[in-house]
């Protein structure tokens, strides 16, 4: 019931944000609008996938890769880069370069967690959570650091990147992202039994004829490029992924990937719909989406902590 | 030997730290009484070492009464709420009464602070099975829920750019006249000193505390208030250091035991030498500009903090 | 069957398996027994191949287990660890339906289901299948995962103490339908036990660890027996026949017996 209440619920998010005073004009609102939906569409499913498949990997509903630091190492990376380069070099190497290098640095960083998630196996959550929020922290003091070495003009540019926005993102940079995020929800979805298995643990999911380590970093390589796509295009969403994540287990009502995965998608891209209609028609620009959503999501990641008392 | 070691370091540093600046200063210049070199002295090297050493002591000490309180080593205003609950109060402060000075703005900051430590005591002692990496993680959504309200009051205000330059950590702006409410907290280090006795019973727990006659809630209260004071003074002086209350106490206790009365001294020279040295450091890291201190504490601290917990809850 | 060579197991350098040879009898139920730190999981985790052994092998009908790719082990080996507190929103049928995971990959057949039918009626689960995993009680859980885990039709089991946290009721239970799968389909059971009476009223072998070490070993009779026990629990022990099998006294054995 609640199921299909939130499908439903999507096509009208859809159809208010494109048409909702567009004045229906449809040379240059009305685009402009689809580029925005499509970036929408890309970065929510980015979000959705990375967040539950990660949870999957490291057993707890509470770690998301923005949360482990991914969001943190883009953004310093993007500081580094700007710094060493400056914006005209950062210009040449153009979207598709930087979105490359970034992919890199991502699929590295994964590499590193991955090693150390197997090695630590299902650790105490909380501590892991501890030292990613930290070092988000640690990483945004560096990020900080390097954007005060950079010029006036630069400094805003770096700045811009550090909030979530639907604007930035250019029709060709959607197109890209979207055929290689298709490509990806491609493998993801033929994947999805394997991941339930791997829901179950280590240990069982070998005990069931699992190469563990192996589908362990293929996973993780799919999560790396995901949270590249969507930082690169919309920006950091911090918390979201918890929120989109367990918005959708507690909709699902089955842990089955085939299940939550799509409703995760829902979920996230609902969630930039209302944001993003929330501040054009009732704040009136007086508020940003990435203001609303740390906001509420926030706020719920607090209350799930606070709820869950000390067991994971 | 290493009784003196630590006051011997602290005054290098407090040394060091009146050489170091923007404009070259000798000693041979002071001697020689040059009136230049006096004006940078008292105008700004020296209102700046105060600064320092009472921040430093300050939030080292507010870092040792809120790990009694809650019980818990990783506690501190910025991981607890505190801090940006000073700066919520701080803009509040600014769009409310836009006329108010520093000292109406540290009122609202001070009570801001207050009532969210407040909150947050409430919540992490309702919470039964708590461990002791859930409570810092508790605190740290907490504050970041507290400053996303910020931002959102921000922005409608039109002054998200500005406050995030002035609420980060920077001495800089500290001279003769404008620092002198960071006097404050030379009493609230003197009131802890007395009352150290107590936040150290505190700390065994209500049940063991109200045994040993400690009126558990009024001590938690005053705790809570010193705090309030002290993170709320250096937020309108010098703006947010985070972690220094936090580490410092944590490496302190790791060489010479928990006993407050004891290690009360030394965890405040130690936050004041924490904080002289990463000044120093920031002042010579891109000299000769200066890298706020917000920064060169937070990444210090912030690093420190990170080798702890990978050390400390194996 | 499965046997072991020279198994050697060490973290750093803490020896866990110390130079471990062991044939297991195929056909029958085998408990691993001894003292905690004795090395019983290890040595099965060894043998579920979720742990590498530092030295020795392990052979699977003649075949190093290193050389068997992974998807072929699990039709031929099932393993089942301890469950802990597991929250994923599952129905026992889900679970039990992992069980055919090696086989078909997810994509069900025919075939699975009516071996995961055969699974859920061999424990009496019938009556629980579409009920979801956390809201049951943990000893119906515990039998929820043996289903799967004989869903896996593998003529080899490995139980990591399947009786941790359970009732006694359900112990008697999950005991039973071991007993079963032994008889009625043949197929060889090894398990960690803590209870040395379940282990000697149940199994048909028993390997005694000691240390890292095999203290002793062979048929029921002729491993628990009181001086043997006594020298591997350094506990005195009075072993008590009864018309149904016989009880293991350690709680106060009489005094004449502690003497001596």
């Amino acid at each position: 019931m609640m199921r299909r209440a939130a499908w439903l619920l999507l096509p009208a998010l859809v159809l208010a944000f494109l048409l909702l005073g567009s004045g229906l004009d449809f040379n240059y609102v009305i685009p402009k609008r689809l580029v925005r939906l499509g970036a929408i569409v890309v970065a929510g499913v980015c979000i959705a996938l990375s967040s539950v498949i990660f949870q999957t990997l490291a057993g707890n509903r509470v770690l998301t890769p923005a949360i482990m630091g991914y969001e943190g190492i883009y953004l310093l990376f993007q500081a580094v880069l700007v710094l060493w380069l400056g914006t005209g070099s950062v210009a040449r190497l153009g979207a598709q370069g930087n979105a490359l290098l970034s992919m890199a640095l991502m699929l590295g960083y994964s590499w590193l967690l991955q090693r150390w998630l197997l090695r630590e196996g299902r650790g105490d959550v909380y501590r892991l959570l501890l030292l990613g929020l930290v070092l988000t922290m640690v990483l945004g003091t560096f990020t900080q650091f390097i954007q005060l070495k950079t010029s006036p003009g630069e400094f805003s540019i770096l700045q811009s990147l550090g909030y979530t926005s639907f604007n930035r993102a250019q029709p060709a940079q959607v197109l890209y992202s979207g055929l290689l995020v298709a490509a990806v929800a491609v493998l993801v979805a033929r994947g999805t039994r394997v991941l339930d298995v791997l829901a179950l643990g280590r240990d069982q999911a070998i005990a069931l004829g699992l190469d563990h380590g192996r589908c362990l970093r293929l996973q993780m390589a799919l999560i790396a490029v995901l949270v590249a796509v969507s930082t690169s295009l919309v920006g950091p969403t911090a918390f979201m992924g918890v929120f989109v994540a367990n918005i959708a287990y507690a909709l699902a009502r089955s842990a089955r990937h085939q299940v939550t995965l799509p409703l995760a998608c829902a979920v996230a891209i609902g969630m930039f719909l209302l944001a993003q209609l929330l501040v054009e028609h009732l704040f009136n620009y007086r508020t940003s989406v990435s203001i609303l959503v740390n906001l509420v999501c926030g706020a719920y990641f607090l209350a799930l902590m606070v709820r869950t008392r000390g067991t994971p | 030997m290493s009784r003196l070691l630590l006051p011997t370091l602290l005054l290098l540093l407090c040394g060091v730290s009146l050489m170091v600046g923007a404009s070259q200063m000798s000693w041979s210049a002071l001697l020689s009484a040059s009136d230049d070199a006096w004006l940078t002295l008292t105008a700004s090297r020296l209102p700046r070492l105060a600064a320092l050493v009472l921040t430093g002591v300050g939030l080292s000490i507010c870092g040792v009464i809120l790990q009694q309180i809650v019980r818990n080593r990783f506690v501190e205003p910025a991981t607890c709420g505190g801090l940006d609950a000073a700066k919520l109060g701080i803009l509040v402060a600014l769009t409310v009464l836009p006329g108010a000075g520093a000292t109406g703005r540290m009122l609202f900051a001070l009570v801001f602070c207050l009532l969210a430590s407040l909150a947050y005591v409430a919540i992490i002692r309702r919470i039964r099975f708590t461990n002791l990496v859930l409570v810092p993680v508790i605190g740290l959504m907490y504050g970041s829920v507290l400053s996303a309200i910020a931002e959102f009051h921000a922005y409608r205000h039109n002054i998200l750019q500005s406050m995030q330059g002035w609420l980060l950590g920077d001495f800089s702006r500290v001279i003769e006249g404008n620092y002198e409410i960071i006097y404050l907290i030379l009493p609230i280090v003197v009131l802890t000193y007395l009352y150290a006795q107590r936040f150290t019973v505190l700390g065994m727990g209500e049940g063991m505390a109200t045994s040993l006659g400690l009126n558990y809630a009024a001590t938690a209260i005053l705790g809570l208030v010193l705090v309030a004071v002290t993170v709320s003074a250096t937020v309108i002086t010098v703006g947010a250091i985070p972690f220094v209350g936090l580490v410092v106490p944590n490496l302190v206790a790791l060489r010479y035991g928990e006993n407050l009365k004891r290690t009360l001294p030394i965890v405040a020279m130690c936050g004041a030498a924490l904080l002289l040295a990463c000044d120093i450091l920031g002042r010579l890291l891109i000299h000769p500009y200066e890298v706020p201190i917000g920064l060169t504490a937070g990444s210090v601290g912030g690093v420190l903090f990170l080798v702890l917990i990978l050390w400390k809850c194996k | 069957m499965i046997t072991l060579e020279h198994l050697h197991k060490a973290y750093g350098d803490k020896t866990v398996l110390e130079d471990v040879s062991l044939a297991f009898p195929a056909g029958q139920v085998t408990s691993l027994i001894g003292p905690n730190g004795a090395g019983k999981s290890t040595l099965l985790m060894c043998m579920a191949r979720l742990l590498p052994a530092s030295r020795g092998r392990i052979l699977l009908d003649g075949q190093d287990i290193g050389r068997i790719a992974i998807a072929d082990y699990a039709r031929r080996v099932a393993t089942l660890r301890q469950v802990l507190d597991f929250n994923l929103r599952l129905t026992v049928e889900d679970l039990v339906a992992f069980g055919r995971f090696p086989y078909s990959r997810g994509l069900l057949t025919a075939d699975d289901h009516q071996v995961i039918d055969e699974s859920l009626d061999f424990l009496g689960l019938q009556a629980l299948r579409r009920a979801y995993l956390d809201e049951l009680s943990g000893g119906q859980r515990q039998m929820a995962f043996l289903a799967m885990t004989i869903a896996q039709r593998t003529d080899l089991l490995l139980l990591d103490e399947p009786l941790n946290n359970l009732d006694m009721k359900h112990a008697v239970q999950i005991m039973q339908a071991i007993r079963r799968l032994c008889d009625e389909q043949g197929r060889t059971v090894i398990l960690v036990v803590h209870d040395i009476n379940f282990a000697a009223n149940y199994s048909d072998h028993v390997v005694a660890m000691k240390q890292g070490a095999v203290h002793s070993h062979g048929p029921v009779a002729e491993v628990v027996t009181e001086a043997n026990l006594r020298a591997l629990f350094g506990l005195a022990f009075e072993i008590l026949p009864s018309a149904q099998g016989f009880v293991c006294n350690y709680f106060n054995p009489s005094l004449s017996r502690e003497l001596v």
